[in-house]
């Protein structure tokens, strides 16, 4: 496989995991579906098949990822909803590449997206030319799922206007576009189904309909519920990325990887671990998203620019700029928890601490 | 050979095949697992009226009370069985070690556990399970769901009995396996199967054996076929408690927290659902129901929650259930489902009502005259004597009630209601049973209103089956409970909160006998200051007493005679220093307002020992100054008096820290009185005057704390006062008082917190 792209979609990044799935298969598949329900599970949440060895997807809650694929079965649309960073698109992303093998079909939510882009617009010279025509219409990836059966995403929902979000109330319900210019109507096909996201830090901005939430069932996917979960993630995050970019710098230690893990915790719970102390929370979002690309970030500084091995300093600079996002507020909020906190743990904490210590002076 | 059929307690599906198979195999006789010695309570648990949940309780006589539950629900399968035998005019035992045994089993690890609590005691099983995990922990890795939802999902959906008891044999088999219990659970167990081996070999010499059936939980089935059974001369060796069992309503909320048998059951409303449809032969009929439900309660709270949803949330639960390889979904399907579909992805939303529908709010009820002990029925009578019956529910309920005599009714017992239920109310209180608690702890509210919030759960039927030590009747109870109040007693304060609570409860007898308690402490105690408070519970009884129809007659001669010892004490009681003159004045108080209150109390001597007090010059200065102001207010001190008296006391001789003290005891009541005399600020002007420097900073300390209480209004007029005296602006002297300070003051007074008193 050729690996020119910054970028793979899921299922050519993961074909022979998907392929080794499809073989193996032996419950019954859903129509529309390349694999069984459980087979899906498998994908997301890993395991082994056969000689192939999965790799986990998504890693923690195994149960929120059971209820996703439940509801998908039963041609439900599905919205999912966290923090951001709590890896919805990704989940949403490798949910699609599993069912279809095909996690193509997406529909970014932005302020700017309009009700044209989630049914069908028209290409305009040929419209003046030809009149509607079949050959004229452009056909969105929610028109596209329908026609094949399969399963549109939908990011970032909450982002468009509530007007554009509507549009899909008679798609969910009624399973069917009409398109009066050419006089037809386009009824899904078994199989279609909407994964789509919201992020509840931009909850109000647009509020869902409640015809449309009606239409979907919702969870929520949690931030990892302890520190080891998140290290975890954090780790095949980083092992992941590296690779697709080719950083040629070593992992980072399980050491450092609980030390960022652990400050990103304390500082997004606002208080420490072991609970016994109270900490000032910063307006950033310290997800594990964030984690991950400031950890790669300090590998891709030490591999271009040191010695391959990820240098204290080069953590603590990337700490401070994801602790520290623009405010004077955040400033001062980290640098109490780097004296109270960070400065009384000790001597392994030491090198991280004089670190961010020093470019605060 | 006898059958064996285990079983998990409160499991559903495990009693509606143990019907099919006692049904089939038609046995002459049915062994429980339950204290031997409970077999006379079998034909109760089946009367008619029972309403399950019920419990069997075993309580010891011997103090510390110990008790042991045994729980039945509708769906228990122990339950069932005895149910199958009574109605077939079958046998049925208990076989399991008797519940004596078990109460001194339990006597004795308790006090082992007390003794060695201070000793670091390693064998503890939760500890053990923190540091390894329990065997659940681990079967849970292995099983990829939790326990619970497992067993649901395996056991309760099976379709004949003899699957349920190969099923639940192998799984206690294995449970024993790999469960790497301490020693002394195993050891217990050990014993329990080698006893229940006995009963059955008992019975197996009785009876055909294959007209048996051993109804034990799966864990033991593997241990009773094969242990060796205890011998006679070891069962009479077995450590044993006097006792007594009864039977109790419980409730469904107390069987979700783990008790009784052992295995609890977390959602027994739901296990409810279960049961039923498991006899109607369709087992999606429970989550479809639950779902509904959850549904309605959602509505009910005025939260929306459309049947599409209900629709929905069904076809997730069945989707999640056939992922997991089962054909009907479990209570955890079916509460997944209900938070993605009613409650948005967030179970806060739903919380409350799967609370409601998976654990409920119902309890079992006994008919009357089903309970064992004469206390249970006389509380249950005294409930509908007082019409207090609908309070008998887990949901608190608040009561109002209004002690006053009801005059729009006929009879007299419904006039005075209320106040019965009070006095009942009040009784259990002073049991410690947790029935009701009163609301409102002021005294000084309304004395004819009280409000009470009132809770049944089953841990009051077993608070009011241990009071049954203290008496058959819940009045002998309490009357015992005042009678050992009283015995211990050492102070006369313990023994007037007896009279108070006997009054509460309207225990006439007990308040008589507290009475004279009290007199026998009152004559070699005491000081003032308790004296005083005692007496003034009294005098609050007395006051107050008749809305609770209390006598107050017995009451007065107590009152007199510690009112006169409070005169006698008195005055040498004043000589004290500063610290303790607090309590003092309150004594003080106390007593004038009772001299105020009651006519029959010497008031005479009252005045000669106030004016005692304000006379002499060796008592602390405060008290003295507290008595003229006393004094003062009763009108008992003429005007001249009262200036020679202040000339005498802010004199040059008298040192400046006994002046103002005096002045601040003044100080303490009728402000306005001594605002309003004029003469009386001239004589504090004159003093201040004449101090030099040093005695006038001693004399600052003492009247700027006597000062400090004034508002700022009583301190304006104050300086219109002085600034008649001296001739000033009354504004501008007052705005100088009221004034804050300075910093250059401050300091100036910051210094005299250092303030050498040399003598003092």
């Amino acid at each position: 496989m050729s690996n020119d792209f910054q970028r793979l979609p899921a299922e050519e990044l993961y074909q022979n995991e998907i392929n080794a799935l499809i073989e193996a298969e032996t419950d019954e598949i859903p129509t529309g579906w390349k694999m069984s329900p459980r087979s899906v599970l498998k994908y997301i949440i890993g395991g082994k098949v056969g000689n192939t060895n999965i790799i986990p997807k998504y890693i923690g809650n195994k149960r929120v990822v059971e209820i996703c694929i439940a509801t998908l079965v039963t041609d439900r649309a599905l919205l999912l909803i966290g923090e951001p960073g709590t890896a919805k698109s990704w989940l949403s992303e490798h949910l699609a590449a599993a069912i279809n093998g095909d996690s193509t079909k997406v529909i970014q939510g932005t302020a700017g997206t309009t009700e044209e882009q989630i049914k069908y617009s028209w290409n305009y010279a040929m419209l003046i030319a030809q009149g509607p025509t079949k050959e004229a219409m452009v056909k969105t990836p929610v028109y596209r799922a329908m026609e094949t059966g399969s399963i549109c995403r939908f990011e970032e929902i909450s982002r468009c206007a509530s007007e554009v979000q509507d549009a899909l109330i008679s798609i969910l319900s009624e399973k069917r576009i009409s398109v009066p210019e050419l006089s037809i109507e386009v009824a899904a096909k078994k199989g279609f189904s909407v994964i789509a996201t919201a992020n509840t830090r931009d909850k109000g901005v647009n509020e869902m309909s409640a015809a449309l939430k009606r239409r979907f069932n919702i969870v929520v996917l949690p931030t990892p519920k302890d520190i080891k979960t998140e290290m975890n993630i954090v780790k095949s995050g980083v092992t992941r990325l590296s690779n697709n970019f080719d950083i040629k710098a070593e992992i980072p230690t399980d050491k450092l990887i609980e030390n960022v893990c652990t400050i990103f915790r304390e500082l997004r719970d606002g208080q420490t671990l072991d609970g016994k102390q109270k900490v000032k929370t910063t307006s950033g979002v310290l997800s594990t998203a964030e984690a991950i690309s400031l950890l790669t970030n300090s590998m891709a500084l030490s591999a271009s620019f040191g010695n391959g091995k990820i240098e204290v300093e080069d953590v603590a600079a990337a700490l401070q700029g994801a602790v520290v996002k623009d405010e004077d507020k955040d400033k001062v909020a980290w640098k109490e928890y780097l004296e109270n906190i960070l400065k009384k743990r000790g001597s392994e904490w030491r090198e991280l601490y004089m670190a961010c210590k020093e470019l605060n002076s | 050979m006898a059958y064996y059929y285990g079983i998990r307690h409160l499991s559903p599906n495990g009693a509606y095949q143990l019907i099919n198979l006692l049904n089939d195999r038609k046995p002459d006789i049915v062994l429980v697992e339950g204290g031997s010695d409970l077999n006379d309570l079998i034909p109760q648990i089946c009367g008619q009226n029972v309403k399950l949940p019920i419990a069997i309780m075993s309580y010891s006589q011997t103090i510390p009370i110990r008790t042991v539950l045994y729980p039945f629900a509708e769906y228990s399968p122990e339950y069932q069985a005895i149910k199958w035998a009574v109605k077939n005019g079958k046998q049925c035992r208990f076989i399991d070690l008797p519940s004596s045994v078990f109460l001194a089993l339990m006597d004795i690890s308790e006090k082992r556990r007390l003794s060695s609590e201070n000793q670091d005691n390693s064998d503890n099983q939760n500890e053990y399970d923190k540091e390894f995990g329990s065997i659940y922990t681990k079967l849970e890795k292995f099983m990829d769901e939790d326990q619970e939802s497992w067993w649901e999902r395996h056991f309760e959906q099976l379709s004949s009995y003899e699957d349920y008891a190969k099923a639940s044999e192998e799984y206690g088999r294995n449970l024993r396996i790999y469960d790497d219990k301490i020693p002394i659970d195993d050891a217990e167990n050990y014993l329990r199967e080698a006893y229940m081996r006995y009963n059955i070999d008992l019975a197996e010499r009785e009876f055909d054996s294959d007209k048996i059936v051993v109804v034990t939980g799966a864990y033991h089935t593997y241990g009773i076929k094969n242990n060796i059974p205890l011998t006679e001369d070891e069962i009479k060796k077995l450590p044993s408690l006097p006792n007594k069992s009864t039977l109790m309503p419980y409730s469904y909320y107390r069987l979700s927290q783990r008790s009784g048998y052992g295995a609890g059951n977390k959602a027994p409303m739901y296990y409810e659902l279960l049961w039923f449809a498991i006899n109607h032969k369709d087992l999606k009929d429970a989550g479809i129901e639950y779902l509904t439900n959850i549904a309605s309660y959602q509505r009910s709270g005025g939260n929306f929650s459309s049947s599409a949803e209900v629709i929905e949330a069904v076809r997730l639960a069945n989707e999640l259930a056939k992922l997991k390889g089962s054909n009907v979904p479990v209570l955890q399907d079916l509460r997944d489902s209900a938070v993605t579909c009613m409650g948005h992805g967030k179970f806060s939303e739903i919380s409350e009502a799967v609370a409601n529908i998976e654990i409920g709010t119902k309890i079992g009820s006994l008919p009357e005259g089903v309970s064992n002990t004469s206390i249970q029925e006389d509380f249950y009578f005294k409930l509908k004597d007082l019409k207090l019956e609908k309070y008998k529910s887990v949901v608190v309920q608040q009561l109002d009630l209004d002690l006053r005599e009801n005059m729009r009714v006929k009879s007299e017992k419904a006039a005075f209601l209320d106040l019965e239920r009070s006095f009942f109310l009040h009784k259990l209180c002073c049991l410690g049973v947790h029935f009701a608690e009163n609301m409102n702890k002021k005294q000084d509210n309304a004395t004819w209103a009280e409000q009470w919030s009132i809770a049944w759960t089953p841990e009051t039927e077993i608070d009011i089956i241990e009071s049954t030590l203290k008496g058959d009747t819940i009045d002998l109870a309490v009357s015992f409970v005042f009678n050992e109040r009283l015995e211990k007693a050492q102070t006369i304060t313990e023994a007037s909160e007896v009279i108070s609570d006997a009054c509460l409860c309207g225990m006439a007898d007990s308040v008589k006998s507290a009475v004279s308690v009290l007199q026998a402490l009152a004559t070699n105690s005491a000081s003032v200051e308790e004296i005083a408070e005692t007496a003034r519970n009294i005098s609050f009884v007395i006051r107050y007493g008749n809305i609770r129809k209390t006598n107050p007659e017995p009451l007065l001669p107590l009152l007199e005679q510690l009112f006169y010892r409070g005169c006698l004490i008195m005055p040498e009681s004043c000589v004290c220093d500063n610290n303790a003159v607090a309590g003092i004045i309150k004594a003080i108080s106390a007593l004038n307002e009772i001299s105020i209150n009651h006519s029959s109390v010497n008031v005479d001597e009252w005045k000669k020992t106030l004016t005692a007090i304000s006379k002499r010059d060796d008592l602390n200065t405060k008290a003295s100054g507290y008595a003229t102001a006393i004094l003062l207010e009763r009108g008992d001190i003429s005007n001249d008096m009262l200036s020679i008296e202040v000339e005498r006391r802010l004199s040059r001789g008298i040192p400046a820290e006994l002046g103002a003290g005096w002045f601040e005891g003044l100080s303490l009541r009728n402000r306005y009185a001594l605002i309003a005399r004029l003469s009386l600020w001239e004589k504090l002007s004159q003093y201040i005057d004449c101090l030099d420097d040093e005695e006038f900073k001693r004399a600052l300390v003492f009247l700027r704390r006597a000062f400090c209480e004034f508002s700022p209004n009583d301190k304006c007029d104050i300086a219109e006062n002085l600034g008649e005296i001296w001739g000033v602006n009354p504004d501008i002297a007052s705005e100088i008082i009221n004034n804050q300070f300075t910093d250059a003051e401050q300091d100036i007074l910051d210094g005299l917190d250092d303030f050498d008193f040399g003598d003092l």
